[in-house]
């Protein structure tokens, strides 16, 4: 064990170096570009035995691990808001082609106006897109996740590319101590990656993408739609494999932080879980009965998990680090309010947005969602969106 | 073996069935290039007629013998960029990496791919079969169309003539990377052409090639299906579709044309340049003599 302080997109890259990619390729786009740089000099210095493509885009980034994944390799890239964007249309096909691989999003605002700076905008965009995605809270977990997110992706029951999210910024850039498995212990978690069913190979001469009719087409989304249902187990099964070696559970697709005897509940997601955390345990010193739901897998969306930690419970409100147009509510809000289908009428409950474009979500913020649930929880329904936002 | 008994004697890669037109080059291009290529071959045939025409397949069959994908318009080369880096790493270099793509997958959308493949020198042999616009889809212009030409984005109308610009080169703009082989060939000079893909395919395993086929359309540009080669013919003799080379950093005039027949000829030859005005062909005439004196030029240095 080795605990160094680094910042997040070093986490990343180093994680990524310990899977053994065959494969890498990446573009700059701030705030992923360190990633970029430090897979580089790991490259350049010999010490990671990977072919590093350095594209001329994002989209291109994509299309070349899509090449190399069809030859049966591992891969790995992360990208961040306008190269997700531009990435889009390689991206589809890679999770539609059910080829595993995991790439980081440094999660971003997206322009207009125009912006660099945090947000969940991006990945929240593309959660409909058909690959897994989880939202890690701090440094260690995006280390955890990136090496766990190779035994997910790869496993014969989800073949399905994943996505680990971390903020950018206030993980990217930001330095914590990070406990650095060793290659030893990685080789002996992960096994080498192999499958077979979209490969390009003269021995064994495939189409791979033919003109599919609707009738075929629909049997591949409903065994995409099926393998994700698997997935939640999955993910259960690798976080408690996770915890046997490397001694850190993450609680799966959900973390729940003192819900048992909780009335009211923030659900939050990312790195703001950390403020969340401790305006609940203020809370709880004053006597307010608050708790916490962590919100990790978005795809799966975790349904019956949510609908559980919510039960009994008499109040709720999700903080989105985005937002979901046409709903004025965040995108998180109205899938937790899905989830609840068959009784969101009990609860009281709220959506509440804050943190755009690198803005902060502080303390504050938090402990004002907290009152606000407070105040409105013997008065069951929705409520309005509360905008968490500096007083101009 | 000569170029005939190769072509004789060597096997067809692609379904028998496919829905090409008649009188396709882009088939024939397409046929002509595996046969060299052989089994040992991964072949990527983007969104464009060929595809279109079911030689990736249909559902759970295939189109072809040997591996086949359709990849985006848009990555054909880092989507191939990709499947050939993992074969170098798997010490399988001798596996051809071949693209086989139409002018809007080469020259519009899939260009910026197309040019970061080849500055990267990539090993892989990609050809690009050019019909001049996006014939599969119903002749709209792309950026290979020639000036002049009738498409259904640039028709014949009072106030505008057909497409207004000329084609943009690709085969020069691929030659100005530092690529390993960079050709243009036609379906009318079956032995160049053939000479050009083993070279081709030989310098594949080094770096980038590409070579760019004049694929003349019956449906597209308006002529009987049973005059394709002739057309290509015509190109090639007017200088409008000159056959050239670049290797070792030299280009090679590869059919040398001493008397150019006038480009008036080629144009009258089909209906999509149907109105032309004199002063159009003889703008025309300019365009094609400015490009063969350069590409002159660039062979004598």
């Amino acid at each position: 064990m080795k605990i160094k302080a680094m910042t997040g997109n070093t986490t990343a890259a180093i994680a990524a170096s310990l899977c053994r990619p065959d494969l890498i390729a990446a573009y700059p786009i701030t705030p992923q570009s360190s990633v970029a740089e430090y897979l580089s000099e790991l490259v350049h210095s010999g010490e990671l035995q990977t072919n590093y493509v350095t594209t001329e885009s994002e989209h291109s980034v994509m299309s070349v691990i899509q090449g190399a994944a069809c030859a049966g390799g591992r891969t790995f890239t992360a990208t961040s808001g306008q190269g997700l964007a531009l990435m889009y249309e390689p991206y589809f096909q890679m999770s539609t082609m059910r080829l595993p691989m995991v790439m980081a999003i440094v999660t971003r605002e997206m322009i207009s106006p125009c912006t660099v700076w945090s947000g969940q905008q991006d990945a929240m965009s593309v959660r409909d897109a058909g690959w897994l995605q989880v939202y890690v809270e701090n440094n260690q977990e995006i280390m955890d996740m990136i090496i766990q997110g190779y035994m997910i992706t790869e496993h014969e029951d989800v073949l399905i590319p994943i996505n680990v999210c971390y903020d950018g910024f206030y993980l990217s850039h930001l330095v914590e101590g990070v406990d650095v498995p060793s290659q030893k212990e990685v080789d002996a978690f992960l096994p080498p990656v192999h499958f077979n069913h979209a490969i390009l190979d003269p021995d064994n001469p495939m189409a791979v993408d033919s003109l599919t009719s609707g009738e075929v087409l629909t049997r591949y989304r409903k065994g995409h739609l099926e393998a994700m249902v698997k997935t939640l187990d999955v993910i259960e099964e690798v976080d408690k494999k996770f915890a046997k070696s490397f001694g850190r559970s993450y609680g799966g697709a959900i973390e729940e932080y003192k819900c048992d005897d909780a009335d009211i509940v923030l659900v939050a997601i990312g790195g703001m879980t950390g403020t969340a955390r401790d305006a609940v345990d203020m809370a709880r010193d004053k006597g307010i009965k608050a708790g916490l739901i962590k919100l990790r897998f978005v795809r799966p969306f975790p349904t019956d998990r949510i609908a559980n930690a919510l039960k009994g419970k008499k109040a709720f409100a999700v903080v989105d680090r985005s937002v979901c147009f046409g709903w004025n509510a965040g995108p998180m809000y109205t899938e937790v309010r899905a989830a609840l289908i068959n009784g969101d009428d009990k609860y009281s409950h709220f959506s509440a947005i804050g943190g755009l474009g690198g803005a902060d979500i502080s303390i504050k913020h938090m402990t004002s969602v907290i009152e606000k649930l407070e105040s409105v929880k013997s008065k069951p329904g929705q409520h309005d969106t509360l905008w968490l936002m500096k007083e101009f | 073996m000569n170029y005939i008994e190769k072509l004789r004697t060597s096997e067809d890669m692609v379904t028998p069935g496919m829905s090409a037109c008649q009188g396709c080059c882009g088939e024939l291009v397409l046929r002509r290039i595996l046969q060299i290529s052989g089994k040992n071959t991964i072949v990527c045939v983007p969104p464009g007629c060929m595809s279109g025409a079911g030689v990736v397949g249909w559902d759970y069959q295939t189109g072809m013998k040997i591996p086949v994908h359709i990849p985006l318009l848009t990555n054909t080369a880092s989507f191939l960029s990709g499947v050939s880096q993992m074969y170098q790493r798997k010490g399988r270099g001798d596996v051809n990496m071949i693209a086989v793509a139409g002018d809007g997958a080469t020259a519009d959308g899939g260009f910026q791919s197309l040019s970061g493949a080849a500055e990267r020198n990539e090993k892989m042999l990609y050809v690009c079969y050019d019909n001049e616009g996006y014939m599969n889809t119903g002749f709209q212009r792309s950026s290979t169309t020639t000036k002049g030409s009738r498409t259904s984005t640039t028709p014949i109308g009072e106030a505008i003539n057909g497409k207004q610009q000329p084609s943009k080169y690709v085969a020069l703009i691929m030659s100005m990377h530092a690529l390993q082989y960079c050709a243009t060939a036609s379906p009318s000079h079956m032995q160049d052409m053939v000479a050009k893909v083993e070279r081709g395919l030989a310098e594949s395993k080094k770096g980038f090639a590409f070579i760019h086929v004049i694929a003349p359309c019956p449906t597209g540009w308006s002529f009987e299906p049973d005059m394709s080669i002739q057309i290509a013919k015509k190109a090639v003799a007017s200088n409008m579709f000159p056959l050239w080379e670049k290797y070792n950093g030299n280009y090679y005039i590869t059919v040398e044309n001493k008397k150019p027949i006038p480009v008036k000829e080629f144009l009258q030859s089909m209906g999509k340049y149907k109105s032309l005005t004199d002063d159009d062909i003889a703008q025309i005439q300019k365009e094609a003599d400015t490009k063969y004196e350069t590409l002159k030029k660039l062979a004598s240095e």
